[in-house]
């Protein structure tokens, strides 16, 4: 009898990774033209060999889905601020992708220095906080380290004025929601910035800071990922939890995001090219208030 | 005075402003009655420590307009050698800066009653959780006049610790560690001035 039970529970979870590996394997970028195409990367900033990895699987990647540019969740250089730090935590590891001339726009993470601002490819422009426009999304790339009052007016003024036609994509080093046991979620932030998210009909939210990657279960109908694993990475540190909807732990990743109308295609792929997940988020029609809707 | 001279002293003069009337409507929040022995001190003290940055930011602004402005460049060689020109012109023209200077005592009970209300009671645990880990060492040498660790990673401030002190203008910006609270100017790392023992302990 117990047997039988150990011979189901082993079918089932073969059954469980044949199917997610064949959902993985269904999953394709749609390439539409004129959508918007990036890579998103954080906590990379060793300077080591599985960063270089990333990087390079970044490049090959690229061939066939060409992104447009890079946003980064922060801790961009952990060694320091010094010229040499730059080039070995950022311009050598991801010279091909700014070779062919990927534009990175940058966060500030706890382990990053407030005038890396100043550093031109970043396109920070001198400002630790800022809002950029690409087709039809919005980005809003926030300092968590120093959430204070005139960054939080800031937002909102700039959430606000930006409507509700585009999509409103917010990226940070801090995760609000994480299962992670490193950190742990930035509740204190989350009681900030969740209600201005909520009412101003943010769609999707990236962070980094847990050197994992994670997709969350839809909060107040915004969807939240981790993807602090492309540089560091702590292995064995996520305990999935009820918020989880995917997870993964063992290698590092980066994610490729297509938005291509109302429909957002994602993959996080690791440093050897496999995709650990993947899928399609639709954006519903959202009231003129300011809320969205996601199915 | 030129246009733009006029428009850093409006800034700064706004600046102090704001935080003079944040102080007060915080010290009158929800209050009928008119405020407490220790609350007219902290607004006391705030206000001492708002003046006293007043005066550092006018050294600060004066000698920093003596540099090329530092602009978004390739070259990383550029931003260092600002950020130490900046710090070398800052110390020359305040040789005699010690810890206190603008973190008076009355300030530092401000910021240590600020630092009570915002990090003891039922959510400390997640705002301490928010600051640590990956904030910097606790033991790191720190001086007035010196720079913050290059290699050392900042602590995250908690919304909520951020709004209970005098805002800040781009300049100068907060830094904890451990328990010390410090005010560091932003474009050249340089520490302006040091608190030992603000925030209370992590229970």
């Amino acid at each position: 009898m117990r047997r039988r039970s150990v011979l189901s529970l082993v079918l089932l979870a073969v059954v469980t990774l044949v199917l997610s590996a064949s959902r993985a394997a269904d999953f394709a970028f749609p390439l539409q033209a004129n959508s918007v195409r990036l890579a998103v990367i954080g906590d990379t900033g060793t300077g080591k060999q599985p960063q270089i990895d990333v990087a390079r699987q970044m490049v090959k990647s690229r061939t066939a889905f060409p992104f447009e540019f890079v946003i980064t969740l922060g801790d961009n250089l952990y060694t320091g601020s010094r010229p040499s730090d730059f080039d070995k935590d950022f311009a050598v590891p991801y010279k091909s992708l700014l070779d062919a001339g990927v534009q990175f726009y940058a966060t500030l993470g706890n382990h990053d220095k407030t005038n890396e601002r100043f550093y031109k490819p970043f396109n920070m422009n001198g400002a630790s906080y800022y809002t950029f426009k690409k087709g039809n999304v919005r980005f809003f790339a926030l300092d968590t380290n120093y959430m204070d009052p005139k960054q939080t007016a800031w937002l909102e003024t700039q959430l606000r004025e930006a409507g509700n036609g585009d999509w409103k994509i917010c990226y940070f080093h801090h995760p609000l929601y994480s299962s992670a046991m490193f950190h742990g979620p930035a509740t204190d932030l989350r009681k900030v910035l969740e209600p201005l998210f909520v009412k101003y009909g943010v769609d999707a939210v990236f962070a980094g800071h847990e050197h994992v990657y994670e997709r969350v279960r839809p909060q107040q109908g915004i969807y939240y990922f981790i993807e602090g694993a492309s540089g560091s990475l702590r292995a064995g540190n996520l305990a999935p939890s009820a918020i989880t909807a995917k997870g993964f732990d063992t290698d590092r990743t980066f994610m490729m995001i297509e938005i291509a109308g109302d429909d957002m295609y994602f993959q996080a792929t690791s440093r050897t090219g496999v995709a650990v997940d993947s899928g399609v988020i639709h954006r519903t029609v959202r009231p003129a208030s300011g809320g969205a809707g996601h199915e | 005075m030129s246009t733009k001279r006029w428009i850093r002293c409006r800034g700064v003069s706004g600046f102090l402003v704001l935080s003079l009337c944040m102080v007060a409507s915080r010290m009158l929040a929800g209050q009928g009655a008119a405020p407490t022995k220790e609350q007219a001190d902290d607004a006391a003290g705030f206000k001492e420590f708002s003046s006293r940055l007043q005066a550092y930011l006018k050294v600060q602004k004066t000698v920093e307009s003596s540099l090329p402005a530092l602009k978004s460049t390739d070259l990383p060689e550029l931003i260092t050698a600002y950020e130490q020109a900046l710090a070398r012109k800052i110390r020359e023209a305040r040789p005699h800066a010690k810890a206190g200077d603008i973190f008076t005592p009355a300030a530092r009970e401000a910021f240590r009653h600020a630092s009570r209300a915002a990090l003891e009671g039922p959510h400390s645990a997640n705002s301490r959780a928010y600051m640590q880990p990956g904030a910097p060492t606790p033991s790191m040498r720190l001086a007035v006049n010196g720079i913050y660790p290059d290699t050392e990673p900042i602590t995250a401030l908690p919304p909520e610790l951020l709004a209970a002190f005098p805002p800040l203008p781009a300049e100068v910006a907060y830094r904890v560690v451990g328990r010390t609270l410090i005010v560091i100017d932003v474009k050249s790392q340089l520490v302006v001035d040091i608190a030992r023992l603000i925030l209370p302990p992590a229970s």
